[in-house]
């Protein structure tokens, strides 16, 4: 085969996997429809939710208004950013948290017998309705106290991307630790629950080695410290460094999960999808 | 083009299995002390098929069938050997491979569980990145021929087994795979959808050309649908002949099972060359018969003749009577 007909065969899969993608979302919201009450409430309910989280912290900030230069719109614009990247990535990619229970059940072979990239297939053939809940509530709050300029938007908007990738990266290597330890389940959940928890809480609030750790070994610091760091004061070698870390954390989990391919070893459970 | 479909050479896969005693102190020794051994589920398969061949590659459960299935598919790398399916090899190239076979798996459905089928067709004309047109000319004929008009609209989680696993197949036959690999198609199904997915199997090999490689534990797959069989036991493969001298050497025993409207009483049954009553229990009973003596025709008029009947079925040996039956006569 010619270099041209390399080169064009190429082109048409990546535009082929665009459409793929955009189909694999237009099927996952119709399922996520077939249960309108459900899919209302759930949304609605995580919407409710991260309202109540807001609620607590405006109690705190109304004693205390000022801790280590973070003020209530910060952490307000931290939830905006933390649920609202979650969100999207958990609508679009929402497998990204399920790889280990995924692995570990043997229920890749479907994905394996088709041609689509595996990684990315798993990702995105499943939708949480919850999640719709948690990217209104973001851009609710970024609606009520975000800085509505253009800039600004822009801004809040490499935040929601960032902090959404950050989030898969972090997940994909969890979950791909299942082709190497077996039923690893537990450790991404117990990664999973931790990550979301620290993702919530003012960089600035953890001091020495809790927060290298932050920016390191559990990189919540990089969602964490966006409402100050990108959004209220630009600082660009931080921007750099988060959007590094994001891209380091996707290849190493797309890279570990490759290499988990080919220790997989299936499993004989029923498995439907959707 | 070569003519070869599919050929292996040495293929093996073991897995590690965790050993464990029974019991908590069985745990507790296993958690420092985890004891693995190695599970040989394919031992150096070396299997040639040919272009528009439909193989039955049968075997009692655990025999290795899946396992060789997912590796000549590309979804297990294997521990050692070769293969090269279509001129590639599976594992190596996957994605190439995927656009060129198809696959359906009877346990792992690849039907979106809360939407119509017809939604899934759409779903996997872009994982197959099929042109509009092409694609909706396809998904017409394929409706028409599985006759799957009535369910189209109905969320697959509403469809019976038989329903699915019509959909099932006939989305794998949307991008025309040239190879198509079913792994146990027809597990769970009753008679008559069996035989139904077996004539639609049998008719895209007559019209398509496309080469058929099943795996089942029911012979009767392997006598309706193909025309070779290759058994496989403990991971090796045992026998690898035409379906035809398989019928006529090792399937030529049919059982019969009876419910009686009556206790069965010792000493009534027909006396019939090649009968042997295999057990009796109260109104039941179970007898095997010797085809090569006699026709199964005349078996079932003497005992209809004989008996008033509530309940009659008429199978073929369970494949470990098969296996039993080839391991006797020296494969």
């Amino acid at each position: 085969m010619s270099t041209a007909d390399n080169e064009s065969r190429q082109a048409q899969t990546a535009l082929g996997t665009l459409r793929f993608l955009l189909t694999c979302w237009k099927v996952n919201l119709a399922s996520a429809m077939e249960y309108r009450l459900s899919f209302f409430l759930l949304a609605g309910m995580m919407f409710i939710n991260n309202f109540m989280w807001l609620f607590f912290w405006s109690l705190f900030f109304h004693r205390f208004p000022v801790v280590n230069g973070w003020s209530l719109s910060d952490v307000m614009m931290l939830w905006a950013v933390g649920a609202g990247g979650f969100g999207w990535a958990n609508m679009m990619f929402g497998n990204f948290h399920r790889i280990a229970p995924i692995v570990s059940g043997g229920q890749l072979d479907v994905y394996l017998s088709q041609p689509k990239p595996v990684l990315l297939h798993v990702l995105a053939s499943r939708m949480s309705v919850t999640a719709a809940g948690d990217f209104l509530f973001g851009l609710a709050v970024y609606a009520w106290v975000g800085e509505h300029t253009l800039s600004g938007g822009l801004r809040f908007a490499a935040g929601l991307l960032i902090s959404g990738l950050i989030f898969m990266g972090v997940m994909i290597i969890a979950g791909s630790f299942a082709f190497f330890f077996g039923n690893s389940e537990g450790i991404a959940s117990q990664v999973f629950n931790s990550f979301v928890a620290l993702s919530t809480y003012p960089a600035d609030i953890f001091r020495s080695v809790a927060k290298v750790l932050l920016f390191t070994l559990v990189p919540a610091g990089f969602i964490s410290y966006l409402p100050i760091g990108l959004l209220r004061d630009y600082n660009s070698g931080f921007v750099w460094q988060a959007a590094g870390m994001t891209v380091f954390l996707l290849a190493a989990g797309s890279l570990l999960f490759r290499a988990g391919l080919k220790r997989y070893t299936s499993g004989n459970a029923i498995a439907m999808r959707g | 083009m070569s003519t070869v479909a599919l050929q292996t050479h040495g293929l093996s896969k073991s897995f590690a299995v965790k050993r464990k005693a029974a019991g908590l102190s069985g745990s507790l020794r296993s958690l420092w002390h985890p004891q693995w051994e190695e599970k040989v589920a394919v031992k150096r398969i070396d299997l040639k098929v040919d272009r528009g061949e439909r193989v039955a590659f049968l075997g009692p459960n655990g025999a290795g069938k899946s396992t060789t299935i997912k590796m000549l598919t590309g979804i297990l790398h294997p521990t050692s050997g070769e293969a090269e399916v279509l001129g590639l090899t599976p594992w190596r190239e996957r994605t190439k491979l995927a656009f060129r076979i198809g696959a359906v798996f009877g346990q792992k459905s690849q039907l979106w569980y809360h939407l119509p089928p017809i939604d899934t067709f759409d779903l996997i004309s872009r994982i197959y990145e099929l042109k509009r047109s092409e694609y909706l000319a396809r998904r017409a004929d394929l409706i028409d021929r599985f006759e799957l008009g009535p369910y189209l609209d109905i969320p697959v989680r509403k469809l019976s087994l038989g329903e699915r696993m019509r959909c099932e197949i006939a989305v794998s036959f949307l991008h025309r795979p040239q190879l198509l690999f079913l792994d146990e198609p027809t597990i769970g199904l009753d008679v008559v959808v069996k035989q139904r997915i077996r004539e639609l199997v049998l008719e895209a090999n007559r019209v398509e050309g496309t080469t058929v490689f099943l795996t089942s534990h029911d012979a009767g797959d392997m006598e309706e649908l193909c025309s070779r069989a290759v058994v496989i036991h403990h991971g090796g493969i045992l026998l690898d002949a035409p379906v035809d001298r398989l019928k006529r050497e090792v399937l030529s025993r049919k059982i019969i099972s009876l419910t009686l409207s009556s206790s069965f009483e010792a000493g009534t049954l027909p006396d019939l060359p090649g009968t042997e009553l295999m057990e009796s229990e109260g109104r039941r009973l179970k007898l095997a018969v010797d085809l090569k003596q006699t026709g199964i025709e005349s078996v079932v008029s003497a005992l209809i003749g004989k008996f008033r009947l509530d309940d009659m079925t008429v199978e073929d040996p369970p494949m470990e009577e098969i296996i039993t039956h080839i391991y006797g006569s020296g494969g």
